[in-house]
């Protein structure tokens, strides 16, 4: 033991001189800029032609969209910050949800409207294919498993966007859920860490399924018909730090769950 | 408490998260709790938030990202019992 404590110094001069700075965040900002710009140039042609493969190739379908958009329209009008939350069961529910929150031509004229997303660094970095879609995308890579800071920085960004009038879509479970319902065990803090940050964040909650999903996967199938269901909340906590991002972030896969319950009771219909 | 103590205490916090029975065994301050403990990076919430009911202490987000290795969990713990 007394080896161990002796180190103290030693590690932590190592870790100082070898640790990464975050990137400052004037530069983050203008690269979020430009990233939205490159994205908003590109969305007429990379919009529809997503749109069109979900709707045309796979089948897709998405019941009473037109109602889902035009409440989410709604949402947009009132010019404060909006999170959306949703469950996650494939690698596509952002696009899904993407899709019932607006039609391509209205995410093209209202481009704020299109959330951006916080798919897995791994994933992004993987290819440069990848990385071009994701940025044109409105993608802000996270890393999995890895230094908390470079998390911290990721959330940095995405409470700018947030209060720049952006959407930003989350999903609060830690992965999809293994079970094919929301856990409520699984609940990744950072989402309770960004509506603790951002003052009057309100979180819209979306719970989407297909009819033939029973669990999760990577992809819906073909001809899959999806229900959505939205339900705005504004959480707060009396707790402080870390707790009060636990707590908020609990009370959001706890609606998502109640949602759930409702879809599975046919009370979303 | 001694830096000692705070170490002990801190290691046994860490034992129902770690994945790692082998660098458990051999754990020093340089261990890094996500990478050599194989703690799940979700659940070191958890464990920042045990050791604030273990040592009456409060960590807020940042200092909390700040910890990486079972060094950084002891100093940051003294410097709050400071």
């Amino acid at each position: 033991m007394a080896s161990g404590t002796a180190g103290l110094k030693a590690a932590a001069v190592s870790r100082s001189e070898s640790a990464p700075e975050p990137v400052a965040r004037g530069w983050s900002r203008k690269a979020l800029e430009a990233q939205r710009l490159a994205g908003r140039l590109a969305a007429p042609l990379w919009l529809p032609l997503v749109v069109l493969s979900m709707r045309f190739v796979l089948r897709w379908r998405i019941r009473d969209a037109g109602r889902c958009r035009k409440e989410y329209a709604k949402l947009l009008e009132e010019r404060r910050p909006l999170l959306v939350v949703a469950n996650h069961l494939t690698m596509v529910d952002s696009a899904v949800i993407g899709w019932g929150l607006g039609s391509a031509l209205g995410h093209v004229v209202r481009y704020r409207g299109l959330p951006w997303n916080v798919p897995l660094q791994r994933r992004v970095l993987s290819s440069w294919l990848w990385r071009t879609l994701a940025y044109v995308m409105k993608c802000v890579p996270v890393p999995r498993g890895g230094d908390r800071r470079e998390v911290a920085h990721v959330l940095e960004r995405l409470a700018h966007l947030l209060r720049s009038g952006e959407t930003v879509l989350m999903f609060p479970e830690s992965g999809r859920s293994r079970s094919g319902r929301v856990d409520t065990e699984a609940t990744a803090d950072g989402v309770g860490r960004l509506i603790k940050e951002v003052d009057g964040c309100r979180v819209l909650c979306v719970y989407g399924r297909g009819d033939a999903q029973r669990t999760w996967s990577n992809l819906p199938a073909r001809g899959e018909t999806f229900t959505i269901a939205m339900r705005l909340v504004e959480p707060r906590s009396e707790l402080r730090g870390l707790r009060a991002s636990r707590d908020l972030a609990t009370q959001v896969v706890h609606q998502l769950a109640e949602m759930e319950r409702d879809h599975f009771e046919g009370r979303n219909s | 408490m001694t830096e000692e103590k705070i170490f002990e205490k801190v290691v046994d916090i860490l034992k129902p998260y770690a994945k790692d029975a082998a660098a458990l065994a051999s754990v020093s301050l340089t261990t890094n709790i996500l990478s050599d403990l194989k703690v799940n990076s979700a659940r070191l919430v958890d464990v920042v938030l045990a050791f604030e009911d273990a040592f009456g202490i409060e960590v807020a987000d940042d200092d909390a990202d700040k910890v990486e290795t079972v060094g950084d969990a002891v100093r940051l713990i003294q410097g709050k019992l400071a």
